[in-house]
């Protein structure tokens, strides 16, 4: 077994962080769209709108039961045929969201069915309607509940874009293996890789218990 | 005084499988009755106050409140079903008080009882913060305003529940064992609110166990067993001369009767 080549892990720094700005930024972006398409999806499916609530539940169905990596293809080659020309870093974001916005919603009606029965109770006894009830009793109080696995979701979410490599999308994960191609040096670039999503990670959990605290 | 009854329960059924936990119960309420529900515990009494706000939709039967069906509108001689935010709307002036009082944990006691004028209302803020504050004053719990509910002991919670009620301007109160998850201490403190709201001349239909309390705030005493309402009569004829066996049979139990 040779040496670290420490120089080829410096070498890579410039591209690796470019990488890094381009997974943060898909990342964003991703989990923006899922945040807002998932907390929708969530509360629809604790309201009383029974065909809406359906289709919810045969899209958790499917983002559940479905690889990632396969969402990925299905709609970078999907969007195209429904007239949809997007640039594939937008496919990447509209894919990864698309799997998160599943697993956010089935949080978020987690969190709110979570809620004392009670609280439903009282509130629809001074008149509140449904939606009056869920927007300002049920989702004000499992906001705090929600957020410790809304944090792992957005943790999935940076790790599973490491996926969008294979649409060519040169995040974090590409950057590295376009590098190692060059100088044949996997050990060290991989390694490398690991201790960047450790770093962004690490940095987002930090955030997260900081929002969790300030929620108590 | 009017000669309508205030609430109309007709023929109200529960079913819950196949048991029918309310079964079949007539009743008028006139205005300004206080009415004690009373009865052993499965005997379908917090069901019954559930179905007239429709916290439990009846398996059968009619409630009117003011003249108002609580399950939808006759129109050209047909029923038809109330959306859900017409039922919402009807029970805004149906005052209801939990057992476990329920009070929204997120909320200071101020805001639990501003929250229903000002989103179901459409009140001001301020307006609705002032009236809120005038409810607490009513329960003795203006020096309390900020406090969030766990900050606050059982009794003080039943009144904040009681004020997030009358914030609504009720027409009718409904009270599910108001005192039944209190330690005893506190209970003389709930039970005078009521007694004060009573003695205003609020309509109101209280399921409970304080027989005492029973025989003295109630102008009338429902007793109920398995679903029925087995005896309708005014307190003092009630508790001195209960009618049925079953009757006689739970005031023993409670020591309401001598043995």
């Amino acid at each position: 077994m040779g040496g670290f080549d420490w120089g080829a892990v410096w070498y890579a720094v410039p591209y690796m962080l470019q990488g890094t700005v381009v997974t943060l930024e898909i990342s964003f972006w991703a989990m923006l769209l899922a945040t807002l398409v998932g907390v929708v999806m969530g509360l629809i499916s604790v309201s009383d709108l029974r065909g809406l609530k359906a289709i919810i539940r045969a899209y958790v169905y499917f983002v559940r039961g479905t690889p990632a990596l396969v969402q990925i293809f299905l709609v970078y080659f999907a969007l195209p045929r429904i007239g949809f020309e997007l640039s594939s870093f937008w496919s990447g974001v509209v894919a990864l969201a698309f799997n998160s916005a599943g697993f956010i919603a089935e949080i978020v009606r987690a969190g709110l069915q979570s809620i004392d029965a009670g609280q439903s109770e009282a509130a629809l006894s001074i008149g509140m309607t449904s939606r009056q009830t869920i927007l300002y009793i049920l989702l004000p109080q499992s906001l705090r509940r929600i957020t410790p696995p809304l944090t792992n979701e957005v943790i999935t979410l940076i790790k599973s874009s490491s996926l969008l490599s294979v649409i060519s999308i040169t995040e974090l994960t590409r950057s590295a293996q376009l590098i190692i191609a060059e100088r044949f040096v996997p050990f060290e670039l991989y390694a490398a890789l690991a201790v960047y999503y450790l770093v962004i990670i690490s940095v987002l959990s930090r955030a997260s218990e900081y929002v969790e605290r300030r929620l108590a | 005084m009017s000669a309508e009854p205030l609430l109309r329960i007709r023929g109200l059924s529960k079913v819950f499988g196949d048991i029918p936990v309310v079964d079949r119960v007539d009743c008028d309420v006139m205005p300004g009755e206080i009415v004690m529900v009373i009865g052993p515990s499965g005997a379908g009494k917090s069901t019954l106050l559930r179905c007239v706000n429709r916290i439990e939709i009846p398996s059968s039967g009619d409630v009117v409140v003011d003249g108002v069906n609580m399950a939808g509108e006759h129109r050209n001689g047909r029923m038809v079903a109330d959306s859900p935010a017409a039922t919402a709307r009807k029970r805004r002036h149906i005052g209801m008080v939990f057992q476990r009082f329920n009070l929204f944990a997120h909320l200071s006691a101020l805001d639990n009882v501003a929250i229903g004028p000002r989103r179901v209302l459409g009140m001001k803020p301020a307006d609705a913060r002032a009236l809120a504050a005038e409810q607490l004053a009513r329960v003795q719990l203006s020096a309390h305003m900020a406090k969030r509910p766990v900050q606050l002991s059982g009794g003080q919670q039943q009144r904040v529940a009681i004020a997030r009620a009358m914030a609504m301007r009720p027409v009718l109160m409904l009270f599910d064992e108001p005192t039944s998850a209190l330690d005893p201490e506190l209970v003389g403190e709930v039970l005078a609110v009521i007694r004060a709201l009573a003695e205003d001349g609020m309509t109101m239909l209280v399921v409970t166990h304080e027989m005492q309390f029973a025989r003295e705030v109630g102008t009338r005493v429902l007793f109920m067993d398995a679903g029925r309402v087995l005896e309708d009569a005014p307190p003092r004829s009630f508790f001195a001369n209960p009618q049925q066996a079953r009757a006689k049979e739970f005031l023993r139990r409670v020591h309401a009767m001598p043995a």
